[in-house]
């Protein structure tokens, strides 16, 4: 129990993927101009990332360290993940189209996305066991949408600000990616 | 390492999702019928999202019309009251006949624009930031504020501020009508006109609360009732409470009386430069005028 503790609040925080691990930036930057996208964009990250370290740990544990072919790793998660994603697509779309239309522009885009992917690399690197992999892979989703909720939080205040021309847009928002990644150098050591 | 196991793990999961793909496609229940004609609908619809007839996009709202066509008539699409192309191909798919004249409106500023103020503002450049600040810091607490609120939420780029005056100026000819504005406007002073409405009228100066502003402004509403006197039809139609003329315009037969008669010969004017033209009027007075 503690393990999985550790494991979650290191994901959450310590071991951030935006800001401590750099995967997942172009989301990060994108989607992050409004605060209702980013939510969304958040939430399905976080589902696309628990439906695929599940699978993709099933698979390490019973198929890829038996026959001893670890090495195999990245192929077979990209294959495993894009399949499931468009499973999920269709399932949302066919069950429920509210949720489709919320998330539905999001999940195609997060197919090959390098959060989705790294955090069942990492899964498989630390040898997590199923349940590790989904308690890290459901702190890393939480991780990536408070991040992207403290972001787009701060540029929609930004939009405002009376900024120099030439600074106006990205260039302020990667500052603030910045002094935001600096904020969350504070949390190292804490777990 | 061998070969042939790397090569029959690879393609064994590559089968099993392939299958697992091709069950779902199969088993799911298929897409609904009323999902289909949504499809259809929204293939009519403008596709700009701008919230107008109250839905939170183009794809709830032809949901919402899939579900019962007359939603178009208590929540109406201003935008597809603009193109009697797209208009036409909705009436077909829908069945419903729409008399465009009666419910297609447009955006007017009721403010000619005046360039007084109390002080130099240098807040947030917002006009909801701006009136929160004493009223705003135009001498007129009804004088538009011209920092652009209403020019940001504009989906089609119908409304430009005159630098000059100081005022936010909508073009009648590419407004859709869709009220965004109205709402956005901190003031208030943005009101919606029928769009056969050719008469505008530039004040929101309300007589009875004593406020200094009519007297800084050169342009504001006397209160003098002359254009009420000069209709013959019994277009206008005088607000007491508020001392500010209101329209009538199934009346208005274009005569161009209560623009003669206005002191100011700015306050009404005709809101479309060709009709301006094709009417005759004005003609000497345009020269000092703005629009």
């Amino acid at each position: 129990m503690n393990n999985l503790l550790t494991i979650f609040i290191a994901m959450v925080i310590v071991n951030n993927m935006v800001l401590a691990k750099f995967l997942g930036l172009c989301p990060f930057f994108g989607v992050s101009k409004k605060l209702s996208n980013a939510f969304s964009m958040g939430i399905a990250v976080t589902l696309v990332m628990l439906i695929a370290s599940v699978s993709t740990s099933v698979i390490y544990n019973y198929i890829l360290v038996p026959y001893k072919v670890k090495f195999m790793n990245i192929v077979i998660y990209i294959l495993v993940i894009a399949s499931l994603v468009q499973i999920v697509e269709l399932i949302i779309k066919r069950t429920n189209i509210i949720l489709y239309n919320a998330l539905g522009i999001y999940l195609p885009l997060i197919t090959t996305n390098c959060t989705v992917l790294g955090i069942t690399l990492i899964n498989s690197a630390e040898n997590y066991s199923i349940l590790e992999s989904v308690v890290s892979a459901l702190g890393a989703g939480i991780g990536f949408t408070l991040v992207l909720i403290i972001m787009s939080g701060i540029r929609e205040k930004l939009d405002l600000a009376d900024s120099p021309k030439s600074m106006r847009g990205l260039p302020v928002a990667f500052l603030v990616a910045a002094l935001l990644a600096l904020a969350f150098v504070g949390f190292n050591g804490m777990v | 390492m061998n070969t042939g196991l790397i090569i029959t793990i690879l393609s064994a999961i590559g089968i099993v999702c392939g299958i697992l793909i091709f069950m779902v496609n199969r088993f799911l229940p298929k897409e609904p019928e009323s999902l289909k004609k949504t499809e259809e609908i929204s293939g009519h619809l403008p596709g700009v999202n701008c919230g107008a007839c109250g839905y939170p996009g183009c794809f709830a709202y032809a949901q919402a019309l899939a579900k019962d066509k007359n939603t178009f008539f208590t929540n109406t699409c201003a935008t597809v009251l603009q193109e009697p192309g797209m208009l036409k191909g909705l009436e077909k798919t829908l069945g419903i006949e729409v008399d465009s004249s009666k419910i297609n409106k447009k955006a007017v500023v009721h403010c000619y624009g005046n360039p007084g103020v109390i002080g130099n503002y240098s807040g947030i450049k917002t006009c909801n930031a701006a009136s929160k600040l004493l009223g705003g810091y135009k001498e007129c607490p009804y004088g538009c504020l011209g920092l652009g609120d209403c020019m940001a939420v504009c989906p089609n780029d119908a409304i430009s501020i005159d630098k000059e005056m100081n005022v936010a100026v909508i073009d009648p000819d590419k407004c859709i009508g869709c009220g965004l504005c109205v709402k956005e406007c901190p003031i208030g002073i943005i009101k919606l006109v029928p769009a056969n409405a050719n008469i505008v009228y530039l004040c929101s100066y309300q007589s009875l609360k004593n406020i200094p502003g009519r007297e800084k402004c050169d342009v504001g509403c006397l209160h003098c009732k002359k254009c009420f006197k000069a209709c013959e039809n019994g277009a206008i139609i005088w607000n007491e409470e508020k001392a500010i003329p209101e329209f009538d315009f199934t009346r208005c037969t274009l005569c161009g009386k209560c623009i003669e008669a206005c002191p100011h010969g700015r306050l009404i004017e005709l809101s479309n430069i060709a009709l301006k033209e094709k009417a005759g009027i004005l003609k000497d007075k345009e020269k000092n005028k703005r629009r």
